[in-house]
């Protein structure tokens, strides 16, 4: 029962930041944000971090999430649960297509997984990297596939589905569905997930694959499953995050899912930790507000004037590049090395207990 | 008598043009303490990756228990009851000596389906194989959501894997070290810490390669007495490889010597020292070489 205490706990506090501040539009989107970029570093940390496979087409993953999530949404948008009051029943729509959209994510896992079994560091980055172009350059091409698709026997329903997708137009008309309550409520699942991972049996092999393989395999881990297993968790969370992502942007198209994006989280990961829960949802946090800081930051310098704040976007990859050789050059461990807040605390409880 | 634990028949090892070993055999059984000594390069840990399964006999087979494991990956030998050390020390670094004991030690899950039988499915025909993977994919991603929502079960067999993790660091005297990273411990300590690794995998056989490696006479001393305990206290049978001659002659009570992949001496340490081809191997004693 004791393993319960922190889910509602953590479900008040939710709870009540959503009827405070639920109906701030800016403060929700700014939050769901920042909660969809904490699960993407979370999860890709426990590829990159965790397993030390170094995986960078985490943006295709969300893709898969995104667009499974939001067709399904999109699709299912007029029907309503009648025995339940129409928010309820929409929100357990949204909790369906993000479960249906991780699990499309998760099989993808699978698939960039197997390569994983026999390609290591360098090589291995290249294929996810490549897997995860893949995605988006099928997705622009979506209408072509959809007819492919539909021409096949048995898949016309497939097609159907992929139709929605909308080339590089993208999916519009997603119903909003998305509330921060869900977005933080996934963040904290997926933290505690990751946490309760990293201390147990199956995360102690994850690691000890990065540490060193051979001995790993030697010690009786099968390694190749448990590669496999990491990636398919990871990319399941990521397709999750897509999810939501979906249901509050008001349109997805391929260009949210570029290399950039990938690298995006990637760079949070590395700065934050590699390894560190902790440190990938610090960073996570960070690396999305520091635009938002820097554009009403440039809005000021520009005295209002809205064109200079627009240029944020574009510097705002060279100012990551910065901060990351800073951060390497500093601390090359990352901001956090492997340690997470909470061992720190579980330290000062032994601590305390000893003297 | 039943089988050996460990078997190697005439094992072969080729790699391209060089053979690094030849016909190599040897039994392991319960209680044994052998050596496998030689000089540099004589295809000793050739031997170990061939008993482990890190590479595949190009000729002969491996048994383990009686079952043949050519092919099986190294894991699945594990599994089967043979742990290793590494001569250049491969501990999990960055984590903490509990951890990397940890790690070894296998919870004691029960599947909801019986692994036999999942196997019996997946040599089956497609539709059989399909059931297999999805019934054995079904347990693997159960034992994580066990993991994710602290089942008692699941912290039941955590707290035992904990327990046995920490007896085996108090039997190689590490117990003050175990919230320390591997890479922070001095090196007789790691090499010890390997070893109480291997231990944590409920090996049948222990092959230590190279224990001594690195430490000065009296380390090695109380090393030779801590293998021999170790032998006595978890009943299992050991073969150590070493370099120093002298020294395995103490412990072990059959050796095996290699030299350029040929067994050319094998049986009593007493008999073996005074075999004219391992002093020439050991000494170099050869006018028709240099010759």
């Amino acid at each position: 029962m004791k393993s319960f205490l922190p889910v509602l706990a953590a479900l008040t506090v939710l709870a009540v930041l959503q009827l405070v501040l639920g109906s701030s539009e800016y403060f929700v989107y700014l939050a769901s944000l920042v909660g969809v970029n904490v699960v993407l570093a979370v999860s890709l940390n426990v590829i990159n971090g965790m397993t030390g496979q170094f995986s960078i087409g985490h943006a295709g993953f969300m893709a898969v999430g995104a667009y499974v999530a939001g067709t399904t949404s999109l699709l299912l948008k007029d029907d309503q649960l009648s025995f339940l009051p129409p928010a309820m029943s929409d929100q357990l729509f949204l909790l369906l297509a993000l479960l249906l959209g991780g699990a499309a994510a998760g099989a993808f896992g699978f698939l960039v997984g197997l390569p994983s079994l026999r390609l290591r560091g360098d090589y291995l980055a290249i294929v996810t990297l490549g897997f995860g172009e893949i995605i988006r350059v099928v997705i622009q091409n979506s209408d072509g596939l959809s007819k492919s698709l539909a021409a096949l026997p048995g898949l016309a329903p497939v097609g159907r589905f992929v139709g929605q997708f909308g080339g590089a137009l993208g999916v519009s008309g997603v119903p909003q569905r998305s509330t921060f309550f869900m977005v933080w409520f996934w963040v904290f699942v997926l933290v505690l997930l990751a946490r309760r991972l990293s201390d147990s049996s199956h995360g102690r092999w994850l690691k000890a694959i990065r540490e060193d393989e051979v001995a790993a395999e030697a010690m009786g881990v099968d390694t190749t499953s448990y590669k496999v297993r990491a990636f398919v968790v990871s990319s399941f969370f990521a397709g999750i995050a897509g999810g939501l992502f979906a249901h509050f942007v008001p349109i997805i198209n391929p260009g949210s899912f570029t290399f950039v994006k990938s690298m995006e989280v990637v760079v949070m990961i590395v700065a934050g930790g590699l390894g560190s829960t902790t440190g990938a949802i610090v960073a996570a946090v960070f690396l999305t507000l520091l635009p938002e800081g820097l554009r009403s930051l440039f809005l000021k310098l520009g005295g209002g004037d809205a064109s200079l704040a627009q240029k944020v976007d574009q510097v705002r990859m060279p100012i990551y590049g910065m901060l990351l050789v800073v951060i390497m050059l500093t601390r090359s461990q990352g901001l956090f090395g492997t340690h997470e807040a909470w061992d720190l605390w579980a330290r000062r409880k032994r601590a305390g207990a000893k003297a | 008598m039943s089988a050996p634990l460990l078997e190697a028949r005439s094992v072969s090892i080729r790699f391209g043009g060089l053979k690094a070993l030849s016909a190599f055999s040897l039994t392991i059984s319960r209680g044994d303490l052998k050596g496998l000594i030689g000089p540099n390069g004589a295809g000793k840990t050739t031997a170990f990756n061939v008993l482990t399964g890190v590479y595949e006999p190009t000729e002969g087979e491996v048994l383990v228990g009686g079952e043949r494991v050519n092919g099986k990956r190294p894991f699945q030998i594990n599994r089967l009851g043979v742990a290793r050390t590494f001569q250049n020390i491969r501990l999990f670094k960055q984590l903490t000596a509990l951890d990397n004991v940890r790690i070894a030690v296998l919870p004691e899950t029960r599947r909801w389906f019986d692994a036999a039988r999942v196997q019996a499915l997946k040599r089956g025909g497609a539709a059989q194989r399909a059931l297999g993977a999805a019934l054995d994919a079904t347990d693997n991603y159960r034992d994580w959501w066990r993991a994710f929502l602290r089942t008692p079960g699941f912290l039941r067999e955590e707290a035992q894997v904990t327990a046995r993790a920490e007896e085996l660091l108090s039997v190689m005297g590490l117990s003050h070290r175990k919230d320390e990273l591997a890479s922070s411990l001095p090196y007789g300590e790691q090499r010890r810490l390997e070893m109480a690794r291997a231990l944590g995998t409920r090996p049948k056989v222990l092959l230590l390669d190279e224990p001594a490696a690195g430490m000065n006479t009296r380390e090695k001393a109380d090393l030779m007495v801590l293998i021999r305990a170790l032998r006595d206290r978890f009943d299992v049978g050991i073969l150590v490889i070493e370099h120093d001659m002298k020294l395995v002659m103490g412990i072990c009570e059959h050796l095996t010597v290699l030299d350029h992949g040929e067994t050319i001496a094998s049986g009593d340490p007493a008999v073996v020292r005074k075999d004219a081809k391992v002093i020439e191997a050991y000494l170099g004693e050869a006018p028709a070489h240099v010759a």
